[in-house]
């Protein structure tokens, strides 16, 4: 599970976690799982980056944090999208793909 | 998972506190390390192995951790913040509908406050001005008024001698400088006539004192201070506007003042008045150069003077050093100094001291007002509450906590005081232009007064005060409801005892402060009264005064004697004049124009140097006391041929008469007065009845009157009696006067009656003021009472409707009504009148004829206010007494 040379653009990190959280309210070592499974570890997202993240997003209001259970339980902090974040998401969402076929389009011509 | 999500969202749980943040985080993270572990661990690691991977790959652990703990802290500051202006919002928006839901208690509360504040806005407003802003100069606090005071005399403060003045400047160290002023006035034939400017005359170092630059133009260099180079003004704003349009040209041009050219060289601000206590604001100020002559003039004293503390000395340095340098003084010039100290007074002290007391007085008193407001709305609050006992109860029972209702109830509190105080702004406007208008001549600085941001400061932070003192009552009686009692007897005739006394008591105390303010204004009204009826010696109707100044005219005594009786007889043949005459001073009219003269009495022992006693000397024409219709007790009045080559006599008044002759008649006796620098021993040829020169309340003090041809004094005062109104007059008199000389400046113009009115003007406002506050105190207090007894009534509707099935008859019922308010009532009044009785003794300065605690007023005070609550009271029994017991009964 070493580490790629793929460097995170500024802003990606807090789209995967949103997207992630999308389909349920998460504690943060869940979310590092579900992107480490997701994208095969090749997005080597460092735990530290992730939390704070995920604070910085709770502080946006695109997240809501809350103390829960955890399957084994064990108490633990679980983040779900608010309404801003779900919004965000969208448009965040949207401007990826229409960034990501700008650049394919560029790479498939040459 | 259990948590519910988004549940603290909509039941706004409180967040964390601040020291949890941090733990939070802790175990956040903690927990991630653990998982992550034991993953690592189930891979076949060690657990210590795993431990450390853990923590490898989690990366800069404390960085995150501070990171974090410092978004959270943030975000729970602003969600605490948010949640406190949500509740805010939430209440407001309730209050505001449970206000609009009873729109009768709104207004009345609403307005009864607006009473109270508006009238403390107002009053607070003349305080601030008057009193407690600084004077407009720079580092105004630095400055003091210096004067003589006479030791012999009682310690009696007086203007200061040049020489004096001179030495005072050159021995003090502590004073940065002071400088010397004289009123003054110029001559200026202007476009409507002649007319004369009030100048001072300063010394130098007069501006550099008062630290005030000229608006336009410049004050005046230190070579304008010498003989020679003196001929400049500076003018006044007022008269800047007024004789020259505020044009600025005027400064450079030159103006013939007194016959000689001067050069405007500047226009001082609006704000600088000084000094403006003494007498009549001047308009000009022009340079005062001593001459060798008056350098060694220690006897007479005619300087104002004012210096600024120099840097670091404190008042009670330059008083030490200024006792000490007047002892100097003493020593060296024993003739004239042996009991000359001096006095150092604050700048302001000096100008705001006279009217600091009365001014402090109606403070208190519309505080009163104040707390009577606020009593009759926590009343009216309270007996809401019994009202809303099932709202509160209801709330109580869904889980509101006791914080919040008692929450919710200072915010209705303070919704009420500040659309009163928003109300209460708007009165005081008014308020403060009556002030305006009604304000006796000497409250200084009148004309500032202005609401401004001190004043809706002041305002805002009363109706803070109010809200709390009306609001917290009934909010913290409304924080512990009887959940069970509230919810069962649905709301209606739930009131606890403790409720009841409590609005009892805030009745009492009520009627107890309208009586100590009714007591005020009371003993105010009989002093004016007793001052209206003081015999003032002479009759005011109907009688021209004016000031004409004519020295520099006629110069010699022989042109001022034939000038006065040429310029009498032509008023005195006007159609319309009944008489005319003249006087160098006139009854409560300026003091500055009495002459304190002393007096030797042939043939009684010679009192020491210096002790000799002072008499009030007045240069009459023989017509005056016709003109004034001053009694004649004994001997006989002047005449015209009582002149300079008659032998010299005087007319004395009547305390004079029992003061150096008590036990024989003092016509024919002679005296030695000192007038103009000049001993002369007079017979007395008459005697007259005393005259209230200086004020009706001051005791009349020995008066001499010598005619004018003995004594030609160049300042004289016309006294005109005329047949109608005077002032109508006014122009043809003017006419007659300058038929002899036109280019004769008159000075001032008033009427007898209107320096009377201007002498009680400062008593007329006090009470004025002080008795608008004892009614509208009276009034709120009434309404109090009647509140309260409707409210009670009502709440016996069925208890009455009982009695009267069983037969009670109507007095019964309108006894059983009347007793509770005749209790309230008397132990209101009692402790009102214990309350004044204690408190009166601060008017006593205001006071005049009655003492403090004067029996009449108490006594009228009191029925007052037993008959005024006796109809409050009365109002609510007669509709007891008309309940009809079969409804009353239905209701149950």
């Amino acid at each position: 599970m070493g580490r790629t040379s793929l460097d995170l653009l500024q802003g990606t990190l807090d789209v995967l976690i949103l997207k992630t959280l999308s389909w349920a309210p998460m504690h943060g070592y869940g979310v590092s799982q579900w992107i480490r499974q997701r994208t095969d570890g090749v997005l080597g997202i460092e735990d530290a980056a992730l939390y704070q993240a995920l604070h910085r997003l709770s502080r946006k209001g695109f997240v809501e944090a809350e103390w829960g259970l955890s399957d084994n339980n064990r108490k633990a902090k679980y983040y779900q999208l608010t309404k801003e974040g779900r919004r965000q998401l969208r448009a965040e969402t949207s401007t990826w793909r229409l960034y990501a076929e700008a650049i394919f389009k560029v790479l498939e011509t040459a | 998972m259990t948590h519910i999500p988004g549940l603290r969202r909509y039941f706004r749980l409180p967040r964390l506190s601040g020291g949890r943040v941090k733990e939070d985080v802790d175990s956040e993270l903690q927990f991630h390390l653990e998982m992550r572990t034991r993953e690592l661990a189930a891979s076949g690691m060690t657990p210590e192995a795993a431990r450390k991977e853990a923590l490898r790959q989690f990366g800069d652990l404390d960085y995150t951790k501070r990171y974090c703990r410092d978004l959270d802290e943030r975000q729970d500051a602003h969600e605490r913040r948010e949640a406190w202006l949500d509740a805010l919002r939430q209440d407001t928006r309730y209050a505001w509908r449970q206000l609009g839901r009873s729109p009768g208690f709104t207004t009345v509360a609403v307005l009864t406050l607006a009473l109270g504040i508006g009238a403390n806005t107002a009053i607070f407003t003349a305080v601030d001005g008057v009193l407690l802003r600084p004077l407009p100069y720079a580092e105004a606090d630095r400055l003091v008024a210096l004067w003589q005071h006479n030791r012999a005399e009682g310690g009696k403060r007086d203007d200061v001698s040049p020489a004096n003045f001179l030495d005072w400047r050159s021995r003090s160290r502590t004073f940065e400088n002071i400088a010397a002023a004289e009123p003054f006035g110029f001559d200026y034939m202007g476009p409507e006539g002649p007319e004369t400017f009030r100048v001072w005359l300063v010394s130098d170092g007069f501006f550099r004192i008062m630290r005030t630059p000229a608006l336009v133009g410049r004050t005046f260099a230190d070579e304008e201070y010498t003989a020679g180079r003196e001929q400049v003004v500076v003018l006044g704003y007022g008269l800047w506007q007024r004789r020259f349009g505020g044009d600025s040209s005027v400064v450079g041009r030159t103006l013939v003042l007194d016959g000689q050219p001067r050069t405007v060289v500047g226009v001082m601000p609006p704000e600088f008045n000084f000094p403006t206590d003494f007498a009549e604001p001047k308009e000009m100020w022009a340079p005062r150069v001593f001459n060798e002559r008056e350098r060694q003039i220690r006897g007479g004293a005619y300087l104002t003077v004012a210096g600024r503390l120099g840097p670091g000395s404190t008042l009670e340095h330059a008083r030490t050093e200024m006792s000490s340098i007047a002892s100097e003084l003493s020593a060296e010039y024993p003739a004239t100094n042996t009991d000359i100290g001096a006095l150092v007074v604050p700048l302001h002290e000096q100008m705001v001291g006279h009217v600091r007391p009365a001014l402090l007085v109606l403070l208190g008193a519309v505080a009163f007002v104040l707390l009577i407001a606020c009593a009759n709305v926590a009343n009216l609050l309270l007996a809401r509450a019994s009202h809303r006992e099932q709202e509160f109860a209801v709330r109580a029972a869904l889980g509101a906590g006791r914080g919040r209702v008692v929450r919710q109830l200072i915010t209705e509190s303070l919704i009420l005081a500040l659309l009163g105080a928003a109300a209460g702004v708007l009165l005081a406007h008014w308020g403060v232009q009556g002030i305006r208008a009604l304000s006796p001549p000497n409250l200084p600085r009148v004309d500032e007064l202005a609401i401004d941001g001190r004043v809706l400061g002041f305002a805002l932070g009363i109706s803070f005060l109010t809200a709390l003192l009306f609001g917290m009552a009934p909010a913290l009686r409304a924080a512990r409801p009887d959940l069970h009692e509230g919810l069962k007897a649905g709301g209606r005739s739930a009131t606890g005892s403790g409720r009841k006394r409590l609005r009892n008591l805030i009745v009492i105390s009520e009627v107890a402060l309208a009586t100590v303010l009714l007591v005020g204004a009371g003993l105010l009204v009989r002093s004016f009264e007793s001052l209206l009826r003081v015999d003032r010696g002479y009759r005011s109707e109907n009688v021209l005064a004016i000031n004409v100044f004519t020295w520099d005219r006629y110069s010699t005594p022989e042109l001022r004697t034939a000038f006065m009786e040429e310029s009498l007889d032509r008023i005195a043949a006007l159609p319309g004049v009944l008489s005319a005459g003249a006087a160098s001073a006139l009854p409560l009219a300026d003091p500055y124009g009495a002459e304190d003269a002393d007096v030797t009495i042939e043939g009684q022992a010679a009192p020491p140097r210096g002790q000799e006693p002072s008499v009030q000397l007045t240069v009459v024409t023989s017509e005056y006391f016709k003109v004034l219709d001053i009694a004649l007790k004994r001997g006989r009045l002047l005449t015209r041929t009582d002149d300079s080559r008659a032998a010299p006599v005087a007319l004395i008044n009547e305390t004079m008469a029992r003061r150096f002759w008590p036990a024989e008649d003092a016509v024919g006796r002679k005296f030695t007065v000192r007038f103009m620098g000049r001993p002369v021993t007079r017979e007395v040829i008459g005697v007259v009845a005393d005259v209230r020169r200086v004020g009706l309340d001051e005791p009349p003090r020995p008066s001499v009157y010598v005619p004018h041809p003995q004594s030609p004094t160049g300042s004289m005062a016309f006294v005109v009696r005329t047949n109608s109104d005077p002032l109508a007059m006014l122009p043809a008199v003017k006419e007659s006067i300058w038929s002899l000389n036109k280019t004769l400046p008159i000075y001032s113009t008033a009427t007898l009656e209107g320096l009377l009115s201007e002498s009680l003007k400062e008593r007329r406002f006090n009470l004025l003021l002080l008795a608008c506050f004892a009614v509208t105190a009276l009034s709120l207090a009434a309404v109090g009472v009647y509140g309260l007894m409707s409210h009670a009534t009502n709440e016996r509707t069925q208890e009455i409707g009982l009695r009267l099935a069983l037969g009670a008859r109507s007095a019964d019922i309108l006894t059983l009504v009347l007793r509770h308010g005749a209790l309230l009532t008397l132990s209101g009044v009692a402790a009102g009148v214990a309350l004044a009785a204690a408190l009166t003794r601060v008017l006593s300065s205001m006071l005049f004829g009655v003492t403090s605690s004067d029996l009449p007023t108490f006594l009228a005070v009191i029925v007052t206010v037993i008959a005024v609550a006796g109809v409050a009271c009365y109002l609510p029994a007669r509709r007891a007494v008309r309940i009809d017991p079969m409804v009353a009964l239905r209701t149950e």
